[in-house]
């Protein structure tokens, strides 16, 4: 029974594997025989070479160092900040009360707007990128910081009570952990469309950064290199996800998981 | 000596429209005695629990802890609640030593505690485990051995054994008493089943319908170990069906009139 369900699973993963190829295949072939101009499709062995020529003129470390430090700064402060925030906002009397107004008021902006404004006040270097990171990042984490909080269990502040818990040890060892989960979904969301602010701001003024040299490649009509940073640019974000995932199981919520 | 005296307290529930829980409550709970509350659904007795444990403060009246003033919680009372509220995120031993935890006990000096106590309450094993792994009636053991080990002289429970089978509630109900002889507590037990009361306790009082006031409290002399099947014991029984049915005609006619 096992070994048949093992035997399925390697059969489907051929199968895709073999889609998947065939896919790029059918590509490479169309613009082979020019059926399609490679200024619009480049062939999949062209989109390789590119990544290779990427990495090997190491050009390209620069440009990733660059968007990976300006997401890891945004993103690291959006964290902290969004976390100390929300929970002030909750654990303070009346803070959320005296605070709502402003922060539904932010939260309403739609971030990109601000983009070109923030270019005025910032400059195109690092800063502006890290700030636009920021605002995509903190408020997401903020209201899920803060609904986290509020959805501790009633029952589980009476336990800490009974046994004369400090407000100290209750925030702690009884709110911050019980809401660990939900914090940890708005952690995983923002990442994502951190990892886009920091992009777009590249994309629409900047010197370097991923998503500089992509503008770049596409307005030179070098379309296998635009194909090849995209690809790039995926990795990057999936492994980004993969290591808030790995934190979140194997360090904070170990109880989840098992 | 560990024994409460509860004096002329009320309990009002401010809102909207205030609800008067508890009404002119007077009581005694005597030093080593088990003590069950019995009374139907929303009567006030959790709200009883609460503010014997010093987790509530009674709107009139007063409750004495050993002749002191109840004003909060207290170590000298643990409590166990009705769905074993542990925490998840916990391993079952982190669980129970909680309070020695926060107490400030070093961690070597606690697992010793744990150990004893997992294993008086039949855990023996499942330290590492975390509370989903575990059958509703072995968190509700974990629950109970998380409110001894920090050898309270009171242990009050709210309808622990509500949300387990029937089967496994008769196991928790002799395992309770085990322990209550074995550790010489005082025990106040919230329960709405009958004949839980009548195995149980030395004295049941039984409440009546909002507000909750006293209605009877009936002595239970039987000796231990008792028989579920003693006729004495389902004497007092229907003794207790019976007051409850007067109650609930007594209400109604409240209602009709
Ligand atoms: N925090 C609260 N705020 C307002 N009213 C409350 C609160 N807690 C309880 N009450 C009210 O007080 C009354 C008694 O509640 P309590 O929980 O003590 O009843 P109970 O006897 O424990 O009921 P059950 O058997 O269902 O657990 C109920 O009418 C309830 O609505
Ligand atoms: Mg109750």
């Amino acid at each position: 029974m096992k070994a048949r369900k093992a035997k399925n699973k390697k059969m489907i993963w051929a199968g895709q594997t073999g889609l998947l190829l065939v896919i790029l295949g059918i590509c490479e072939l169309l613009v082979r025989t020019e059926t399609i101009s490679s200024l619009y499709l480049p062939a999949p062995s062209q989109v390789f070479r590119e990544l290779f020529k990427l990495f090997g003129d190491g050009e390209i470390w620069r440009h990733l160092y660059v968007t990976l430090a300006e997401f890891a700064v945004g993103y690291g402060l959006a964290a902290f900040g969004g976390l100390a925030v929300g929970m002030a906002l909750v654990l303070i009397p009346w803070a959320e009360q005296f605070f709502r107004p402003y922060l539904s008021a932010l939260m309403a902006i739609p971030k990109v707007t601000i983009v070109p404004l923030l270019a005025l006040w910032l400059g195109i270097g690092i800063t502006h990128k890290i700030s636009i990171v920021f605002l995509f990042c903190f408020f997401t984490i903020t209201v899920n910081t803060m609904t986290g909080i509020k959805q501790t269990a009633d029952n589980h502040l009476k336990v800490a009570k009974v046994f004369e818990a400090t407000r100290y040890q209750t925030i702690m060892k009884v709110i911050l952990p019980s809401a660990a989960p939900t914090i940890f979904a708005g952690l995983r969301l923002s990442a994502a469309t951190g990892l886009v602010g920091a992009l777009f701001g590249e994309m629409l003024a900047s010197k370097d950064g991923l998503g500089n040299i992509l503008v770049k490649a596409t307005s030179l009509y070098n379309t296998a290199q635009a194909f090849a940073i995209v690809a790039l640019v995926t990795v990057v974000s999936v492994l980004i996800i993969a290591l808030i995932d790995w934190l979140e199981r194997s360090v904070f919520l170990k109880w989840k998981s098992s | 000596m560990a024994g409460f005296t509860v004096e002329n307290v009320s309990k009002v529930y401010d809102g909207d429209l205030p609800t008067v829980s508890l009404q002119h409550i007077n009581l005694e709970v005597r030093d080593g005695e088990f003590l069950c509350i019995l009374g139907p659904s929303g009567c006030g007795k959790s709200t009883l629990l609460e503010l014997l444990a010093g987790l509530q403060l009674p709107t009139e009246g007063e409750i004495r802890l050993d002749g002191a003033k109840v004003q909060g919680p207290s170590r000298s009372s643990g409590v166990v609640f009705q769905d074993a509220s542990l925490y998840p995120w916990r391993t079952i031993s982190q669980n129970v030593g909680l309070g020695l935890e926060l107490g400030g006990m070093r961690k070597a000096e606690r697992q010793a505690l744990v150990d004893k106590y997992l294993s008086m309450v039949g855990l023996q094993g499942f330290g590492s485990k975390y509370p989903h792994h575990l059958s509703g009636g072995m968190r509700q053991r974990a629950g109970i051995a998380r409110a001894l080990v920090s050898s309270p002289n009171i242990l009050l429970m709210d309808e622990p054994f509500g949300a387990v089978d029937h089967l496994t509630r008769l196991q928790l109900q002799n395992d309770l008493l085990r322990i209550w002889q074995e550790e010489r507590k005082t025990v106040v037990f919230v329960t709405h089943d009958v004949s839980e009361a009548v195995f149980l306790a030395d004295r049941v009082v039984l409440l009546s319908p909002r507000p909750g006031r006293i209605h009877h409290i009936f002595d239970v002399s039987q000796e231990r170990p008792r028989k579920r099947e003693d006729a004495r014991l389902l004497k007092i029984q229907n003794d207790i069906y019976s007051a409850i049915y007067d109650v609930k005609t007594e209400a109604d006619l409240e209602f009709t009139i």
